[in-house]
């Protein structure tokens, strides 16, 4: 339930607006007098230095994902124009048909899909099998620290290291050009964040709530499944929404574990546009367009924990 | 209940870091025992002395540039943009390149820095510069800058976001009695504001030089190591042994130095970090 507001007394003074409301407030309340000194006016133009800077950044961010977006929408003639035109004089979807539907590609479309949707099953099941136990259970602490920092070194443990003696173990294994093999390592990389992430939510939900139920004569089992999980929802969708845009932008795995439609994914597409003899330019774009939207579109949805995800929880942040 | 996952990534990442160092030891295509054979020879590889220096120059100017940019932006934009929409704006502003696939980014600047359609070059027509423009990609140094600046352009903004988000955690009733005691902005930031940033200065730096010495997405969408080995960074230099030339044996040996030098960064700090992290 929400507190009453408070009304001003009539004739009194409008309330202030409460704090952390969107209301665009220029700056701390400062007192009149204070204005016209030296200071003020420094403030002033430091702060219009800074708003400049940010909005020379704002350029530099959004016009290279416009290009992309007007390249793509491009039809080919029209990429040969001198100047080149900065919107396409007829904007056409014909580079996102024939890249996508005419082409292979849907089929690496579906093959990334698949990938990512088992990688957050996979990740996220045994995620839970760690977070349960070290916050839920009489661990001890030696163990439970053990294992946080060893999981942490994992995601310190550069990836083209380990690349070359698991090709030839997934060669040896016959899941060279397998799906399988991709969605094992990524869930397997993709652990250790998701880990500390869950651990974050899960200490933030009472044990009382538990025990509550364990004493009405609940199974831990029962317990687990009909009052935790629904309360770690929010966790478990943050941190499977992170899991997927992670293994979507995945490269270097694919590139080495991969050699046929199998089993490529789409990160495998946008490159295989790169290097051919002549570049394609709004097929090119057109990939890069989809490769982008799909983790920013989800992202922007799970976008509170993006930074706590990417540094283990070591920034927690509101936006 | 811990058994199952720590079993499935002792499969996964572990038992591979144990047969990286069995391969190590071996002889190319003639197996059998060769002792420290392969960790020697990359001290006669001139090839590997090339990437490493391209390798160096690439983490020392990528984080460098990042942290000071980021850091200077952070205390910037918290000190100017007070509004709550303001903030939120700036916050979009930067969580979409981070987002972005580093495929991605590659192909965009690809975009951009194609020498004949590139808007760059236009744009350098445009104000006069003389001939048909720059070689983004094509000349040894401004390859190098090229993926320097798809680095900067993707994870300045994390180091920005981290930190601002440390600046907003000091109080400001700290802040207040600072100003009262007629401490000017440069006072506040050393004496006040550092000292929360500092350790997230160091997880910044610790993950900052943990990727930007793995390097390959965008690299390979922009220059592929080319023109020549000038932007041929470490693992694309180990990529090019170990599935060009099938030499797994060398490449596991120079991985190992690579374990060895994360694990040597990761000792060092990794107290620190867990205490900022735990």
């Amino acid at each position: 339930m929400r507190p009453p507001a408070i009304r001003p007394a009539p004739g009194g003074p409008p309330a202030e607006p409460a704090a952390g409301a969107p209301v665009a407030a220029p700056g701390r309340p400062v007192p009149a007098r204070r204005v016209r000194t030296r200071a003020g006016r420094r403030g002033r133009l430091a702060r219009g230095a800074v708003l400049s800077a940010l909005g020379g950044l704002a350029v530099v961010y959004v016009f290279p994902f416009f290009w992309m977006l007007s390249t793509s929408l491009k039809p080919t003639r029209e990429l040969y124009t001198q100047p080149p035109t900065l919107w396409p004089v007829h904007p056409t979807v014909a580079a996102y048909r024939t890249a996508l539907v005419g082409g292979r590609d849907w089929i690496l479309l579906l093959n990334s899909l698949i990938v990512c949707l088992a990688t957050v099953g996979v990740a996220l099941s045994l995620a839970l099998l760690v977070a349960y136990p070290i916050t839920r259970l009489p661990v001890p602490a030696g163990l439970r620290r053990g294992l946080l920092s060893w999981l942490l070194s994992l995601r310190f443990l550069p990836s083209m290291v380990v690349v070359i003696p698991i090709f030839a173990t997934v060669r040896a294994a016959g899941l060279y050009d397998r799906l399988l093999a991709l969605i094992l390592i990524y869930a397997a990389f993709s652990l250790p964040f998701a880990v500390w992430m869950l651990k974050g939510f899960l200490l933030e939900i009472p044990m009382e709530v538990e025990e509550a139920a364990l004493v009405d004569g609940a199974s831990r089992w029962r317990a687990f499944f009909r009052i935790l999980l629904p309360m770690l929802s929010p966790g478990l969708l943050a941190a499977g929404v992170i899991t997927f845009a992670l293994a979507w932008s995945e490269f270097l795995y694919a590139l080495i574990l991969t050699a046929t439609p199998r089993s490529q994914t789409f990160s495998i597409g946008v490159w295989s546009f790169v290097t051919e003899f002549e570049i394609i330019w709004n097929q090119m774009a057109a990939m890069g367009v989809v490769s982008a939207l799909v983790p920013v579109a989800l992202l922007l949805l799970a976008r509170r924990y993006v930074i706590s995800a990417l540094t283990f929880g070591a920034v927690r942040e509101k936006a | 209940m811990l058994a199952a996952p720590v079993l499935f990534l002792l499969t996964v990442v572990v038992y591979p870091l144990v047969y990286a160092i069995e391969l190590s030891l071996q002889y190319y295509r003639l197996g059998g025992f060769a002792g420290l054979h392969n960790f020697l020879f990359a001290f006669h590889d001139r090839l590997l002395g090339e990437s490493l220096r391209a390798t160096l120059v690439y983490v020392v100017l990528a984080v460098g540039v990042e942290c000071v940019l980021g850091l200077v932006l952070a205390v910037a934009v918290q000190r100017t943009v007070r509004s709550a929409l303001g903030r939120t704006l700036v916050y979009l502003l930067f969580i979409v390149p981070m987002v972005t696939p580093p495929v991605a980014a590659g192909v965009i600047f690809r975009l951009m820095y194609i020498p004949e359609y590139g808007i760059l070059n236009v744009l350098l027509h445009g104000l006069g510069y003389p001939g048909r423009g720059i070689l983004w990609m094509s000349s040894p140094g401004m390859a190098m800058f090229s993926v320097l600046s798809v680095d900067v352009w993707q994870w300045m903004p994390f180091v920005f976001l981290v930190l601002f988000a440390g600046l907003s955690a000091v109080p400001g009733d700290v802040i207040e009695a600072a100003e009262v005691d007629g401490a000017g902005g440069w006072a506040r930031f050393r004496q006040i504001e550092l000292a929360y940033l500092r350790p997230l200065l160091l997880l910044v730096l610790v993950f900052r030089f943990t990727d930007t010495l793995r390097v390959f997405d965008h690299v390979q969408v922009l220059t592929m190591g080319g023109p020549g080995s000038a932007t041929e960074f470490l693992s694309l230099y180990l990529y090019k042994i170990a599935f060009k030339f099938s030499n797994l044996n060398y490449a596991s040996a120079l991985a190992i130095y690579v374990v060895i030098i994360v694990s040597v960064v990761f000792a060092l700090t990794s107290r620190y970090l867990s205490e900022e992290i735990a």
